[in-house]
């Protein structure tokens, strides 16, 4: 089926899910959208007792939730509670991901599938849930996936970590194009963290990303967060990109 | 066992000298010579991560179990005793 071009903008995301929210980046974007004033539900594992004051602080502009993002069950119900509570989901973050750090001769099969599970499946599984009610509402949204440089560039001790995050890369620019323009779909792939997963370089490798970088620092949470928030909130044309935010380390 | 003071292994454990013989092959397949000193430096033998691949995934093949492990452990080996160590231990996990 092939239909003409759909012209009308896609408004700013007003309810956005961040998945992972609790810690890390997660945490950063969920309090930077607030600050913007957007209302945000966001889930993680354990909710952390900074998320936790996030919805004290602002009982009704955040719902959060214990979900973990490959419990597609668990995952149902908190998109149906956030939508009593907060109105229908119109932007999502795919956020959240676990990190590796083991050559892959050396990575357990489970390891492998695990990853894969958490990273790739568990986003795509949310995506197509929430945008199963965003186009059955006839909403335009955004979807925003927080992928990484690994997606791009090659990194020892973190290969299933890159394909799960390449696959998120190459999803993103086939689903904005099968979303015909009803929602923007973009990647922000940051470089490597100081803190967090980038755990999985070594003080070395760190010291060697940092060298070759023309800014001279790693990627900090607030140095993303604008990005992410600009592909959820403006009026831009950007879709089906990747966006790095590495300070030109990969360039 | 216990009146040789040996620890009791599994069926199917290499030893640290067995370990330290496969380590030797790897090592002389490139034309390197394994040191008898433990604490020689693996930088100044030139056996790099890969070659321990090699060494942990031949252990593997003598011992018919997988041995998996993360890196942030591999980066703190730097001499023969570490490998040996590391190794003998994983074989425990």
């Amino acid at each position: 089926m092939s239909d003409p071009a759909d012209t009308q903008l896609v408004p700013p995301s007003t309810v956005v899910l961040v998945s992972g929210g609790s810690r890390g980046l997660g945490l950063a974007i969920v309090t930077d959208l607030l600050d913007a004033g957007v209302k945000v539900a966001a889930f993680a594992r354990t909710i952390t007792p900074e998320l936790e004051k996030l919805a004290a602080d602002h009982p009704d502009r955040v719902h959060v939730g214990s979900v973990d993002v490959t419990d597609l069950r668990a995952a149902q119900s908190f998109v149906r509670e956030v939508e009593q509570h907060l109105g229908p989901i119109d932007g999502i973050v795919n956020n959240a991901a676990m990190g590796q750090d083991s050559l892959h001769a050396h990575t357990a099969t489970d390891d492998i599938a695990r990853i894969i599970e958490t990273n790739l499946t568990a986003p795509l599984q949310l995506t197509r849930l929430v945008i199963r009610r965003m186009l059955g509402k006839g909403l335009r949204g955004r979807i925003v996936n927080i992928t990484s440089i690994c997606g791009q560039r090659g990194f020892p001790g973190l290969v299933a970590y890159s394909a799960t995050k390449g696959g998120m890369d190459a999803a993103t620019r086939s689903l904005a194009r099968e979303l015909g323009g009803r929602m923007l779909v973009n990647s922000v792939a940051p470089g490597f963290f100081a803190s967090e997963m980038s755990a999985v370089l070594g003080p070395t490798q760190l010291d060697q990303i940092v060298r070759r970088t023309p800014t001279g620092h790693l990627t900090e949470p607030v140095e993303v967060t604008p990005v992410v928030r600009m592909l959820l909130r403006e009026h831009t044309n950007i879709n089906g990109q990747v966006i790095v935010v590495d300070g030109a380390a990969s360039i | 066992m216990h009146s040789l003071g040996c620890r009791l292994r599994r069926m199917n454990e290499l030893s640290r000298a067995q370990i330290r013989d496969l380590m030797a092959q790897v090592l002389k397949n490139q034309d390197k010579e394994l040191p008898a000193d433990d604490a020689a430096q693996l930088r100044e033998i030139g056996f790099r991560s890969l070659d321990f691949s090699e060494l942990a995934l031949r252990v593997e093949d003598e011992t018919g179990e997988e041995l998996n492990f993360d890196a942030p452990g591999l980066r703190r080996i730097a001499t023969v005793g570490d490998v040996l160590d590391f190794l003998v231990e994983l074989q425990h996990q």
